[in-house]
């Protein structure tokens, strides 16, 4: 390493693809909100076929133009501690990091470094996102060596503060996921339910132009549905049976979206470092320090508890959603869909004491059920009244058929409510139909807060919201006296122990 | 470590420290009488931007409006007198807390809740005030924890002299120092 410290150095040609990548990508992000349009428009473009392929060329010579710049301009130098970047055409920006304050460094693999073995090195500090520095093209050796330089540079201040040796590397495999795995993931978690919300305004134009298909074909829908020759179980047949061939398509495209961002999955261990592994066109390698742990989650939703299967997510600084946008939710550590007794284990891992597994969760009081069924039913059913009174009978039936409805999901929801707490830790279970349990260190606490509506002062009820780095958690409608002593405790903990949250 | 002296004493629930029980300052008169004014003065815009609306002679307005405009006046008058005298009994409710280790920061009529935010996880800390609180000599002081800046613990309408106290207070205070 040290040869290279003290001059600015140009990245390897590679990165010249990587840019130009980026660059489509950008450019494919904010054309999604104009795809309707192009759909639409799609009939006047495919007559000026001249003019589209002048356009799309002009447009990849300004790709490649860009991208060449953009190397040209892209300089980093390492110094005694500190990393500088200095990047951009006409926005000229410098970063200036020292490697203290670096608090992780991640390494993607786009597929396209593979040949050359490159890798794309990001560094996050704790601040915001903006000072996020990133080396787009290393050559692998390097970028290792570079993050045991970082990394070292850390452990060597505490060290020498602790006078202790750093313990020597060596990684341990926690987990892996097989192909075999990740189906079952990629069926169990209904990713594809947002793909269909985002479509959502399209769906009448989109019906429109399908049924219109269908009668270019020389099939006459209206008929079809009219005519008395099919019997009525024949529709329902025709309809569920096309039903099912949509939903086996959307759960093909799931399955294939969860083998490709989680394949060849690994999480070790090394020290008190995770690591976690996965991708396969870009190759993702995210480092999360165990102290930088705040909460471990286990997901299960309707179909992960028919597999027996959990997801079980490492939370740490910044679920905040200005920084998931910044991209950097990759700092997050996801374990797709092992089975309970491996989610165990690993929770066992990172905090040997909790008792995720075994705890009994107190129930919330019924009163919340009761709160939310009454705003269901002043919401609701005097909307009913006013729709029968109007003469509009059918809407009035469907409203009253939601309110029977939203009753049932509150009081499920209302059951699965839970809390816990024990020496170190609080639990947290919550959910609907699938179930979601939380497990986090009571020191880990940033900010308490107990509130009170007026209903709940008079049943001596309250809830409390705990505040942690990955976001806040609530405890709804717990007795008064027991809300005051989890903040009492809660308070003491983080200003007696004085543990690092970090 | 710094920790020995708590760690291993064994602690009854009952005798921690109660947030609970803790006396808390209410905020200081002028900020009430500032934050009534400038809701009277909000209210009393719109209602006269209503009335220029009723009597402007440049162009005439439509039917239903020119109909409802004097109930809408009336409707906006009445809330605005409402919701001021509400402001009084909330602003009179607030209140802030300060023990060795936290401050704390109450508020609420219906929904009453109390902010409890431990000076060691303190991140830093901003003082705040806007051209009104400036001509009245107040500040609004801002505590970030690493819980972001959804979850700022605040304390609004302080006398400048004492948002500055606090504020040093906050950057003094031991939790603090050994933290960097």
């Amino acid at each position: 390493m040290t040869n290279y410290h003290g001059q600015w150095l140009k990245l390897s040609p590679v990165a010249i693809i990587y840019f130009a990548v980026q660059f489509v990508k950008d450019v494919g992000n904010n054309l999604i909100y104009l795809l309707p349009a192009i759909l639409v428009g799609y009939n006047q473009f495919s007559e000026n076929g001249l003019v589209i392929i002048s356009g799309l060329s002009a447009l990849l010579l300004f790709v490649a133009i860009s991208a060449l710049l953009k190397f040209y301009f892209y300089q980093y130098r390492l110094t005694d501690g500190r990393v500088q970047i200095h990047s951009g055409v006409f926005q000229k920006n410098h970063i200036d990091l020292p490697f203290e304050r670096i608090q992780n460094v991640r390494f993607e693999q786009p597929i396209f470094y593979r040949p050359t073995n490159h890798i794309c090195m990001l560094l996050d500090t704790a601040g915001s996102s903006k000072l996020e520095a990133k080396i787009i093209a290393l050559p692998k050796g390097v970028a290792e060596s570079l993050k045991q330089e970082i990394l070292s540079h850390k452990t060597e201040q505490v060290s020498n503060a602790e006078n202790e040796q750093p313990e020597a590397e060596h990684e341990q495999i926690l987990n892996s996921r097989s192909v075999q795995d990740l189906i079952i993931h990629g069926l169990a978690s209904n990713r594809i339910w947002i793909v269909l919300g985002a479509l959502a305004p399209f769906f009448n134009s989109l019906s429109e132009k399908f049924i219109a298909g269908i009668e270019n074909l020389g099939v006459d829908v209206d008929a079809l549905m009219a005519s008395s020759q099919y019997a009525f179980w024949q529709y329902v047949l025709f309809f569920l049976s096309i039903a099912f061939i949509v939903i086996a398509f959307m759960a093909l495209i799931s399955v294939l979206g969860s083998v490709i961002t989680f394949y060849d999955f690994k999480l070790t261990r090394s020290n008190d470092r995770y690591i976690r592994r996965n991708g396969f066109f870009t190759r993702h390698e995210v480092v999360m320090k165990l102290s930088r742990l705040q909460m471990i989650v286990y997901q299960q939703n309707w179909l992960d508890r028919v597999l027996q299967r959990v997801n079980l997510k490492f939370e740490q600084l910044g679920a905040s959603l200005d920084r998931q946008s910044a991209g950097t939710s990759g700092g997050k550590i996801m374990v797709p869909s092992v089975t309970q007794g491996e989610a165990n284990d690993l929770a066992a891992d990172a905090w040997p004491e909790n008792k995720l597994s075994a705890i009994n969760y107190h129930p919330v009081s019924k009163r919340l059920a009761v709160r939310n069924t009454l705003i269901a039913f002043w919401l609701l059913i005097p909307l009913s009244g006013v729709l029968a009174y109007f003469g509009n009978g059918e809407l009035a039936v469907a409203s009253i058929t939601l309110f029977i409805l939203s009753t049932a999901f509150i009081i499920l929801s209302w059951k699965r409510w839970g809390y816990a707490i024990d020496d170190n830790f609080i639990y947290l279970r919550k959910g609907l139909i699938g179930v979601n349990y939380r497990c986090f260190p009571i020191h880990k606490v940033q900010q308490t807060k107990l509130s009170q509506s007026w209903f709940m002062r008079r049943f001596k009820l309250c809830s409390v919201k705990l505040v942690l780095a990955c976001g806040g958690q609530t405890l709804p409608f717990i007795k008064r006296t027991t809300g005051e002593k989890y903040i009492d405790t809660c308070l003491y903990q983080v200003e007696a122990l004085r543990k690092s949250w970090m | 470590m710094l920790a020995d002296k708590f760690s291993n004493q064994s602690i009854k629930p009952d005798s921690l420290a109660k947030v609970s029980a803790q006396q808390f300052t209410p905020l200081s008169r002028a900020y009430v009488k500032v934050n009534l004014m400038c809701r009277l003065v909000f209210w009393l815009i719109v209602v006269s931007v209503l009335l220029v609306l009723y009597w402007q002679p440049w162009f005439p307005l439509p039917k239903m409006v020119a109909l409802y405009l004097p109930q809408l006046q009336l409707a906006a008058g009445l809330f605005g007198l409402l919701s001021s005298t509400y402001g009084v009994i909330a602003d009179k409710n607030k209140g802030y807390a300060i023990r060795q280790h936290d401050f704390s920061y109450r508020s609420g009529v219906i929904f009453k809740s109390v902010v409890s935010q431990p000076i060691l996880r303190i991140q830093h800390v901003e003082l705040k005030h806007g051209p009104v609180d400036r001509h009245f000599g107040l500040a609004n002081l801002e505590i970030y924890s690493a819980g972001g800046s959804m979850h700022t613990f605040a304390i609004p309408g302080l006398p400048e002299e004492k948002a500055r106290e606090l504020r040093s207070y906050v950057l003094t205070h031991s939790d603090i120092a050994e933290n960097d």
